[in-house]
């Protein structure tokens, strides 16, 4: 038997490296620091008037206490497929030039990049609004986890999406710009 | 059947390992888990279940050659 068809993401999109803009432009996960510059140079489209980047960065802090690092973790398959889904959807629904994002696995130092998100649309408020969205949902929805390593020498997994708590499903989430 | 765990699961599990018993969907599999560590039980009320890159809910039947991924709520960003 396989696994229920309404949970089971689409596959359409996704791969590492596969184009949702003008050029072809990395996203889903990578080991390696994020090439920011490169993914906004192949993300400029002629009918685009309007470019936003979002870049989640490494603080030196959690709640108080001095972090080291962070290291992330994904269940690759599932989180590059929905990264794929995702954007695709913003892509549509915000009718965007570009929409693409890249998240780190493995190590990452403070002030060194966590994920990139870009959108790209004819008028800003599109470009702004997607992003969100697109942001939002990685952070809710995609199999990928942050381990904190504190100055102290512990670690914590943590910062996990809580929406069940408030919507009663672990599948539910609540995004903050929608 | 095998399965695998990710983030804080594994404070509580290997990270692969493998389940005896039967297990017929995901409330059954929780139970079995709780049995081999109850201090997993909390995590794993908000955990989701994959099998083959997909979600599965309650209503899946598990099979004994599946291999089930344990998906603790997403914390990326």
């Amino acid at each position: 038997m396989t696994p229920s068809s309404s949970f089971r993401p689409a596959v359409e999109g996704s791969g590492a490296a596969a184009s949702s803009g003008a050029g072809a432009v990395a996203r889903g996960l990578s080991a390696e620091p994020i090439d920011m510059v490169g993914m906004l140079a192949g993300a400029h489209h002629p009918g685009a008037g309007a470019v936003v980047l979002f870049s989640g960065e490494v603080r030196d802090n959690n709640r108080g206490r001095p972090v080291s690092y962070l290291e992330y973790e994904a269940y690759g398959p599932l989180a590059e497929t929905m990264i794929g889904e995702i954007l695709a959807e913003a892509k549509s629904r915000w009718s965007l030039q570009t929409a693409v994002a890249q998240h780190r696995t493995g190590v990452v130092a403070v002030g060194d990049t966590a994920v990139v998100v870009i959108t790209a649309s004819a008028h800003r408020g599109e470009a702004y609004a997607a992003n969100r969205y697109i942001i939002d949902r990685i952070k809710h929805e995609a199999p990928i986890w942050k381990c904190e390593h504190y100055a102290d020498g512990t670690h914590e997994w943590g910062n996990n999406c809580n929406c069940h708590a408030v919507t009663g499903d672990v599948s539910k989430h609540i995004y903050e710009g929608l | 059947m095998k399965i695998h765990v990710y983030a804080g699961l594994k404070d509580y599990f290997e990270p692969e390992f493998e389940v005896e018993g039967e297990a017929r969907n995901t409330d059954e599999l929780k139970t079995l888990l709780v049995a081999i560590n109850g201090k997993a039980e909390a995590m794993l009320s908000s955990c989701r279940f994959a099998v083959e890159e997909g979600f599965i809910d309650n209503a899946y039947k598990l099979n004994s050659h599946d291999t089930i991924v344990i998906i603790p709520p997403s914390s990326g960003g």
